[in-house]
């Protein structure tokens, strides 16, 4: 009987469970969150477990090896590298270089932003150019131009400084070398912010400092200066950070000269035989926390920046008359670009033009007559072609996945109320402080110990390309998604679209244009990536920038140039799309403020 | 279609947004949320799109609910039939007007003959049908509105929403489309919620307005209602009133109220026959119901001052008017039909009783209005 009583009650409380109500709320929010937890397990396997594996590996007696996916037993002994003579050593090399290629990139970016923004100086169009060019230039390819230029026997400057009789040599592969080309070669990232900071300069500030009847000098010093300030500093601490973390110039330059950094001593030890991985993920971790301090603080004044000198549309700022200086200034930019592009580029097109690497004399140079036949040979070898195509395919790949992946982290911290979205920024912007060399060590560790057959082939790559970059793509796409006005998706839901098919038919095509140039960002980054690939390449899938490293480590130097000649080529075509199909989003995007600016008169 | 709104609540955290919101708006009517910004009147709209997700409550359109939070009933936007105007028009501008326009028609799989006629007639009604093949980027302010509307009117939607549709448009063209608004909405019949901070434009459009302040109704009423008789002086201040004094005030044995400003011995008198309690009393008068003279009448209500400041305004003349004791009034007066003062005349302003208003300078905190239609005002006051 009171079976028969109790079940339409039941039937009923199936239906809307009063007390179950908790429980379904808390399923549906859990439900909300399934695309944000998919994003994050991704972004895991990408950063946050390679970082982990690299923490216990220098914590542990074993690394993961193949066919043994075990770390071995918890020790702090690899702790005690960090006081070896040869780990102090490279980190007092890697601060002295930090330091001094910081001082050079601020000195020559901050004056030609200067000069490109707020002078009188001529060719200003050209100056900025100039300022950004090198950016173009891998780093790997800068330092062996300038190892061809001014190598002490065969570099083309002292054959020449021999020719004219100088009793003088310049030694690329010495500290000041070093420190030099980074600095050469990062001062455009001083620049670009310095420059941003000069001239989205808000110019009522310096005028109301002039009509309350400051000086000129003494305008740019109370007013200028200071609001530029954080981007100085901002711009410096990142040269000084990336300069820590770079491998390919140390390599190249510092190895000759027995210069130890940081990342070629955790180079040098992954690939001695028998290799001392733990010591290395020991250094690694030093580096690493090293970093992040200084990203972090990197960030802090970058950001405090746009509250005080960001206005948007700024006036016109003021221009200041160089008179007899205004044609040393553009001399200097001139000559900027002549160290930085053409005598890199030059020494390039001419070691790869040559028989032999050896000269004594410059006249030499055109006794075999100068001839394309080695950048053909080059072009057409084997070994040129594999590397060529496994470079595409994995620098595609990396820059769609990469690109989708950014696409989905940053809708789900700007578009929707999920708890993550912070969460998926962060582990996204991380790779900042986490140099490319440690990520590569961790992103070895992690695929030898998850069950899949994934080293030893283009994937591997192609995941550490998608890992390093993700930053880089995560802002472009991030700046491209805050430029939208959510209302525009909204509007497509509220006429009766899903919202995956508002996303298709209105986000995704508005954004057409930040989607097209982050591929091409990722696509030139994962075009020039060297150091995280240093542990995940096999003899099968070496890539490009590998293929260079390898040749000029054997000796043969002029292939190593004739090949770098190509890849450059490759790279500025890929940045040269970027920055035309940037334009042409500014250009529409000034174009919609002419129409905002016209619409009240229907 | 009918909608009822029941309960309403809506926390992002510990900040309360919508706070216990009670609001029914009839079949055909047209309902404006009018409020400062953080008042909760957009939140309130949004909420019943769709768009935002409430913490608690019921919403209820024609026969459908919506959303509710003790049955776990949620609705997606795209399934409620509500059409949404928005503030920055979100016109698309990768598409022509005739897209703009037809995109939910195709998303209903219509034929392609229907949604050319229904597109072609919605176009017509927002005067746009010469513009169905230009791009959406190429359009003014104005035009873009216009298509926005059309774009939510042709779907033939339950329940129009316009979120402070005119406040990026000039001041003429504004006055223009909200008159047009104003006819399409009678015209159709829609019930439309409209949410907007402009006090003109919720007297213009609305059959009835409900005032927002923290995230509650705290008056609802007709326009003439709510203008003549504001609940608080920071209402009144809201809706234009500009002479506000603190003052103390009682209700005399004749039933009616007389006032004494603060500071001043000026007994004021109001026809107004109650009086709210407590002590944070204003005295609220309009500016434009001040007359101005150069002698004294002798009459109630009558205070000697100085022209400080004047300002032509066209139709009429702004005064700003010191009074012996330092307080200054602001005088609107009209500019035909009155003598013109300069700056230093000396000046007696008179105010008839009747337009002298007594208000608690707030309503009271929790003050809640029930506004929902089967309570069958008298408005209820409900205290949370």
């Amino acid at each position: 009987m009171t079976q028969i009583l109790d079940r339409p009650e039941a039937r009923h409380l199936a239906s809307t469970p009063p007390s179950g109500n908790g429980a379904r709320r808390l399923r549906g929010k859990i439900r909300k969150e399934i695309p944000a937890l998919v994003i994050l397990a991704g972004l895991a396997v990408l950063v946050i477990m390679p970082m982990i594996l690299v923490l216990v590996a220098a914590m542990s007696t074993d690394v993961p090896r193949p066919g043994n996916a075990g770390t071995g037993s918890f020790t702090w002994e690899n702790l005690a590298f960090l006081t070896t003579p040869e780990a102090t050593k490279g980190l007092w090399n890697s601060l002295m270089i930090g330091f001094g290629a910081s001082v050079i990139a601020l000195v020559v970016g901050a004056l030609l932003a200067f000069i490109c923004s707020r002078t009188d100086a001529p060719l200003r169009k050209f100056i900025f150019i100039i300022g950004m060019a090198p950016v173009f230039v891998p780093a790997l390819v800068g330092a062996l131009a300038w190892s061809m230029l001014a190598s002490p026997n065969a570099g083309f400057a002292n054959i020449l400084l021999k020719d004219l009789g100088l009793d003088l040599t310049i030694n690329i592969y010495s500290m000041g070398g070093l420190i030099f080309v980074l600095g050469l070669f990062y001062a455009p990232y001083v620049f670009m912010l310095v420059h941003s900071s000069l001239s989205m300069m808000n110019a009522d500030l310096e005028e109301a400092a002039a009509v309350h009847g400051a000086s000129l000098p003494r305008m740019f010093r109370t007013v200028t200066m200071p609001l530029a300030m954080p981007a100085l500093l901002g711009s410096g601490i990142l040269v000084f950070a990336l300069s820590m973390e770079n491998f390919p110039v140390a390599a190249v330059l510092g190895n000759p000269a027995g210069i130890d950094t940081l990342p070629t001593y955790i180079f040098r030890l992954m690939a001695s035989a028998p290799a001392q991985a733990n010591a290395a993920a020991g250094i690694a971790i030093l580096l690493t926390a090293g970093l992040v301090i200084i990203t972090v603080a990197q960030q802090w004044i970058v950001n405090r920046r746009k509250f005080t000198t960001m206005t948007g549309k700024g006036a016109r700022p003021r221009q200041i008359p160089l008179r007899a200086w205004r044609w040393p200034a553009t001399l200097f930019a001139l000559v900027y670009f002549a160290l930085s592009v053409a005598l890199p580029m030059l020494a390039l097109l001419l070691a790869a033009t040559q028989d032999s690497p050896y000269l004594t004399s410059m006249s030499q140079l055109f006794d075999g007559g100068l001839t394309l036949d080695r950048i053909v040979e080059v072009a057409s070898a084997p070994d040129f072609l594999t590397s060529l195509t496994n470079s595409v395919i994995v620098a595609v790949v990396a820059a769609l996945a990469g690109t989708t992946l950014n696409f989905a982290s940053s809708y789900i911290r700007y578009r929707t109320t999920s708890r993550l979205g912070g969460l998926l920024e962060q582990i996204s912007t991380a790779p900042l402080a986490i140099p490319s060399i440690v990520l590569g060590m961790g992103i070895l560790w992690t695929w030898l110990s998850l069950p899949m057959p994934v080293y030893g082939t283009l994937v591997i790559l192609m995941i550490a390309c998608m890992s390093v970059a993700l930053p880089q793509g995560y802002r472009s796409i991030s700046s491209s998604m805050l430029q939208l006005h959510s209302d525009l998706e909204d509007s497509a839901v509220m006429l009766g679209a899903k919202r995956s098919r508002a996303i298709v038919n209105v986000t995704v095509p508005l954004m057409r244009v930040g989607i097209v140039s982050t591929v091409l960002l990722l696509l030139m980054l994962a075009m020039r990536e060297l150091s995280a690939s240093l542990f995940l390449f096999t003899s099968n899938t070496r890539i490009l920038s590998i293929l260079v490293y390898d040749k000029f480590e054997n000796g043969q130097t002029t292939t190593a140039a004739a090949i770098s000649v190509l890849f450059v080529i490759v790279i500025a075509a890929l940045a040269i799309t970027a920055q035309l199909l940037g334009s042409r989003d500014r250009q529409n995007k000034s174009l919609n403020e002419a129409s905002d600016s016209g619409k009240n008169s229907l | 279609m009918k909608i009822v709104i029941e309960n309403l609540q809506l926390r992002y955290g510990k900040f309360t947004a919508i706070e216990n919101l009670n609001l029914e708006i009839g079949d055909a009517e047209s309902v404006v949320l009018l409020g400062k910004s953080g008042c909760g009147k957009t939140s309130t709209m949004r909420c019943i799109a769709g768009l935002e997700e409430p913490t608690a409550g019921r919403i209820t359109i024609g026969d459908t609910v919506v959303f509710d939070a003790e049955a776990g009933i949620n609705l997606p936007p795209n399934k409620r039939n509500v059409g949404m105007v928005f503030q920055s028009y979100a016109v698309w501008p990768h598409m022509t007007v005739f897209q703009n326009v037809a995109y939910s028609l195709k998303l209903q799989k219509l034929p392609a003959a229907e949604i050319r006629q229904r597109v072609m007639e919605v176009l017509a009604l927002v005067g746009l049908e010469e513009f169905a093949q230009r791009g959406a980027s190429l359009l003014s302010g104005g035009q873009m509105q216009r298509v926005a509307l059309a774009r939510s009117l042709v779907m033939r939607p339950s329940v129009l929403m316009l979120d402070e549709p005119l406040s990026n448009l000039d001041a003429r063209l504004r006055d223009n489309l909200r008159v047009e608004l104003r006819e399409i909405q009678l015209k159709l019949g829609l019930t439309t919620v409209y949410v907007t901070h402009d006090q003109q434009e919720a007297f213009a459009l609305a059959d009835r307005i409900a005032l927002m302040q923290g995230g509650r109704i705290v008056q609802m009423g007709g326009p003439t209602d709510i203008y003549d008789a504001p609940v608080s002086a920071s209402i009144a201040h809201f809706l234009g009133v500009s002479n506000v004094f603190d003052c103390q005030a009682s209700l005399g044995t004749d039933g009616q109220v007389t006032a004494q400003v603060a500071g001043t011995d000026a007994l004021v008198r109001s026809t107004q026959r109650t009086l709210a309690p407590g002590k944070d009393l204003k005295l609220c008068i309009r500016s434009e119901d001040f007359v101005l003279s150069r002698e004294s009448r002798g009459g109630v209500n009558e205070w000697a001052g100085t022209v400080r400041v004047t300002g032509f305004q066209g139709s009429s003349v702004r005064y700003a008017v010191e009074l012996k004791d330092g307080s200054e009034l602001d005088i609107f007066a009209p500019t035909k039909g009155s003598e013109r003062f300069g700056i230093g005349d000396r000046i007696w302003a008179t105010v008839a009783p009747e337009n002298v208003q007594v208000l608690p300078a707030e309503v009271p905190p929790g003050h809640n209005i029930d506004a929902r239609l089967q309570e069958n005002a008298p408005l209820q006051e409900v205290v949370a």
